[in-house]
């Protein structure tokens, strides 16, 4: 049989390229589809950046009546803003799809997805990649450099390097938050509420963990651990002299909770097929 | 060559949480843990060789597409042992899928918005289709089917009959061993369909690739299977060539007639028809009447006496208001299993 | 079609209100987790916004103490909870579906329909989410939310909001017709009404300029209305009857717009087919 015998050449030939490569072709295809809808894309970009605006608007009243915020000022709370956005706009790229699988999952449609040799959790996050998060990282790069033109702080080689470091270990925070309540509707019927109620926390990235209690400080920086998706990240530029040893750990927490979102969300996956392992 | 798909003994239980109706049980469900056990697939087993074409058939809710699920590795089993080529289904998913191929009739596996030819195309990146035979086998599914008139049309604006072309020409591109076909010309037109049942039939006999087709469609099951399995409840009841299953309900096809006097049809009315019509032709002694709502049906065994005939009797018996012909359902065949014409008890050995 | 609503039994209509309630009841899961939300919803707010009175020496700012700032914005996510429904994303869907055109197949008038269905839906959310929220803000905050005649005037008020609410999702449901965008759309209007209702920033902190135009537009009327109805220790009959009446007022524009804006629509359905 030729099956038999090109198996064994499969293994080897998938090389580290196979998943790059397979997933550059699904979401080109997917851009110039959707590109075809102008109007949709426009509307939903300015749906996006009026969020984005909205935040804005509610730190700019905070502030009209109130001097700071614990001791955080206005562009120091602008930057941890702007430096959410950027490390949510990953997710809303990407990992879209992720709002729909209630409904594959609730319809069987998921199943089809089961029949194909990739993995599973690749194949489906791959189908879809949202442009108007575009709008969204234009917005948040916009904010980030008005707020670090305010704040003073040093462009250099070395700080961009990590602020890109710093960025894309924030957004798999977010990222392994969505993942892990898009993965309950493998098990709850109505996930959609867990989503909607996780996707509101991305909301309080914005916020300076230093206005919690310690047991509030624990949970949101273990539990729902919007702390790294601006707030330790970012002390590097802001309190430099107060960085918190969590501040270091964040690519590797930020490692674990995504690679743990991905287990869970394959677990989902496995049990409502039914495969148990 | 060894089988290439083996079950032993598989069983599949579900736990399902017992529900009640009405508003009041609606709320006391919120704090129930009341749960009752379902078996969907009752200690079936099956080998299936290289290059057979296998009809399943069974009613809905039978078992059959837990099994199918089973055997596509995406569902694990309660108890029982399986094999698909030579691995275990759900223990290597991916591994299993390279090999495989799957075709649901009314959900594509196909990019929904893209033009079709580019999901080929990607189809061809994910399974690793050498270049060669990915050529060999566009090319083959061009002459059979004209398939590359399609290319550039997104599935999404394809009609029921391309939509399933394509997909089934999808789940043989990567040269699978077994492909599993799951009513695959549900809502097709007739002309659709035999279009269909030829490609799969050609598929079968060029690439000898082992094919399961899940079917309510007895015209499939006669066009394309040698051999049938039937599953009823969770068991299998049935597990022979078609030869056999002819033995079972022979050529039958059914004439329903709406009269335009009668709306119901008791007792009596039939087995008066048979006596009326049995007197005007001898040959329709194994002729049964029944009825199915307002129309009185006519099951017609085509070897013994042809169908016109009996409807052009019928004519001088009955007024005529409508007139159907209809293939014998599964239904009705799986009736006549349990019935047994020619052995007593259903057999389960080929 | 107008007539025969009228003479319709609303019986009909109810069994669909069951029919939603139905549709909450049923799970249960997701009934916990409303709670669970408007729990957590109201630690981050007491955190932050303990934080932001901290960095001011005065009590009360714009008028609002800590502790009522604290109340408010914690009630108005349990009414924006409670409130919520799918209502665009359903319309938008059967719009695309094109299962809209079986709407004017049925001798049953859309707007109530789905009215009525979303009735059930808030009604359970209602007592299964708003309360239990509203009891623990009560004995957190050392009971001091009056529970008198505010609370039988809050029924009626917050019923109006949902008719408010109701009535711009249908506007905007509607609106799916002219275009595919329906996350868009959708967005737009949450985001202009969470922020211009005082539910994300009280009223208080808007610049007094901002806050006067705000009074006139409806969206307040959805959230600051029914909370000021809840919470405050002063209101009088006079502001009872002031409160509902601008919600009164709104209702009547809004459901008038939203059917006649459907009406309207809706031939584009009949001459274009779906």
């Amino acid at each position: 049989m030729i099956s038999e015998q090109r198996e064994k050449k499969e293994k080897l030939r998938r090389g580290a390229f196979y998943y790059p490569r397979i997933y550059l072709m699904i979401i080109t295809q997917d851009i110039k589809s959707k590109m075809h809808y102008r109007a949709d894309f426009y509307i939903s970009t300015i749906g996006m950046l009026a969020t984005n605006i909205a935040g804005f608007i509610s730190f700019w009243l905070i502030f009209q009546s109130f001097p700071s915020i614990n001791g955080w000022t206005y562009y120091e709370m602008l930057f941890l803003y702007a430096f959410s956005l950027l490390a949510l706009t990953p997710v809303q790229l990407f990992f879209d799809n992720n709002w729909a699988l209630r409904f594959n999952v609730y319809s069987g449609d998921f199943v089809k997805y089961c029949f194909r040799p990739l993995n599973l959790f690749f194949y489906y996050i791959s189908e879809t990649i949202d442009i108007k998060g575009a709008g969204q990282l234009v917005f948040g790069a916009g904010t980030l450099v008005y707020a670090w033109h305010h704040l003073g702080l040093e462009v250099s080689v070395q700080s961009m390097v990590l602020l890109i470091v710093a960025l894309t270990s924030a957004s798999l925070v977010m990222i392994a938050m969505m993942n892990a309540a898009a993965a309950t509707c493998f098990w709850v019927i109505n996930s959609g509420t867990v989503m909607i109620f996780l996707f509101r926390f991305k909301d309080y990235a914005k916020y300076p963990m230093t206005i919690y209690n310690i047991g509030f400080q624990i949970v949101f920086s273990i539990l729902i651990p919007i702390g790294f998706i601006a707030y330790y990240p970012s002390l590097i530029y802001l309190r430099a002299q107060d960085v918190s040893i969590l501040t270091y750990l964040s690519p590797i927490i930020a490692v674990l909770f995504y690679y743990g979102s991905y287990k869970f969300w394959m677990r989902g996956a496995m049990k409502y097929s039914g495969t148990g392992s | 060559m060894g089988a290439v798909i083996e079950l032993e003994n598989i069983t599949k239980v579900f736990r399902v949480l017992n529900r009640h109706a009405g508003l009041r049980g609606t709320f006391t469900d919120l704090f129930s843990r009341d749960y009752k056990n379902l078996v969907a697939v009752d200690h079936v087993s099956m080998s299936i060789e290289e290059g057979e074409m296998v009809g399943y058939l069974g009613p809905n809710g039978a078992g059959k597409s837990t099994t199918i699920k089973i055997m596509t590795g995406i569902l694990e089993p309660t108890e029982g042992k399986l094999l698909v080529n030579g691995r275990v289904p759900y223990a290597n998913r991916t591994l299993n899928a390279q090999n495989i191929g799957v075709v649901f009739g009314q959900r594509s596996q196909l990019w929904w918005s893209l033009p079709v030819i580019e999901s080929f195309r990607i189809l061809k990146e994910m399974y690793c289709i050498p270049d060669k035979v990915y050529k060999n086998n566009m090319e083959m599914f061009d002459e059979l089917v004209g398939v590359s008139e399609l290319y550039n049309k997104p599935v999404r604006q394809m009609s029921l009959g391309q939509r399933t072309l394509c997909d089934i020409l999808a789940s043989f591109l990567h040269d699978p061993s077994v492909v599993f076909l799951d009513e695959p010309t549900i809502g097709l037109d007739v002309s659709m369909k035999s279009k269909i049942r030829e490609l799969i039939s050609v598929l079968n006999r060029e690439k000898k690739t082992t094919v399961v087709l899940t079917t309510h469609d007895m015209g499939d099951v006669e066009a394309l299977c040698r051999r049938i399995m039937i599953i009823d409840h969770g068991k299998l009841i049935y597990d022979n060539n078609i030869q056999q299953l002819k033995q079972f309900f022979g050529s039958y096809r059914t004439l329903k007639i709406l009269s335009a006097g009668n709306v119901s049809f008791s007792e009596a009315d039939l087995a008066k028809y048979g006596r009326q019509l049995l007197a005007l032709c001898p040959e329709t002694r194994n002729v049964v009447f029944g009825s199915d709502e307002e129309w009185l049906t006519v099951l017609v065994p085509e070897d013994e006496i042809s169908l016109i005939k009996v409807l052009d009797h019928m004519q001088t018996l009955i007024p005529f208001k409508d007139v159907r012909i209809e293939e014998i359902t599964t239904e009705s065949v799986i009736r006549k299993i349990y019935e047994g014409n020619c052995d007593a008890k259903p057999t389960l050995e080929a | 079609m107008e007539n025969r609503t009228k003479k319709l039994p609303f019986r009909r209509y109810f069994s669909i209100t069951r029919a939603g309630i139905l549709e909450m009841a049923m799970f249960r899961s997701s009934r916990v987790i409303d709670f669970v939300g408007n729990m957590v919803y109201m630690i981050v707010v007491y955190f932050l916004w303990r934080a932001i009175y901290a960095s001011t020496h005065t009590v009360s700012v714009n008028g609002m103490t800590f502790i009522q700032t604290l109340i408010y914005l914690t009630l108005a996510g349990a009414i924006f909870s409670t409130l919520n429904n799918y209502l665009v994303w359903k319309m938008g869907h059967d719009i695309q579906s094109g299962q809209i055109s079986l709407f004017f197949t049925k001798p049953m008038d859309f707007y109530l329909r789905e009215f009525f269905y979303s009735l059930g839906n808030v009604a359970t959310q209602l007592v299964l989410t708003f309360i239990p929220t509203f009891l623990v803000v009560s004995i957190l905050s050392g009971w001091a939310l009056p529970m008198g005649v505010n609370l039988l005037i809050f029924l009626p008020a917050i019923f109006m909001s949902l008719v408010i609410s109701f009535s711009i999702d249908f506007i905007v449901g509607t609106i799916c017709l002219y275009s595919q965008s329906i996350w868009g759309i959708n967005m737009m209007k949450e985001v202009i009404i969470l922020l211009l209702s005082g539910a994300t920033i009280p009223l208080a902190f808007f610049p007094e300029a901002f806050r006067n135009v705000l009074m006139f537009l409806p969206f307040q009327a959805i959230y600051n209305v029914p909370l000021m109805v809840l919470v405050s220790n002063t209101y009088t009959w006079i502001d009872y009857a002031r409160a509902l009446g601008v919600q009164a007022f709104w209702m009547v524009i809004l459901v008038a717009g939203a059917r006649l804006f459907f009406r309207s629509s809706s031939r584009v359905i009949t001459v274009n087919g779906g």
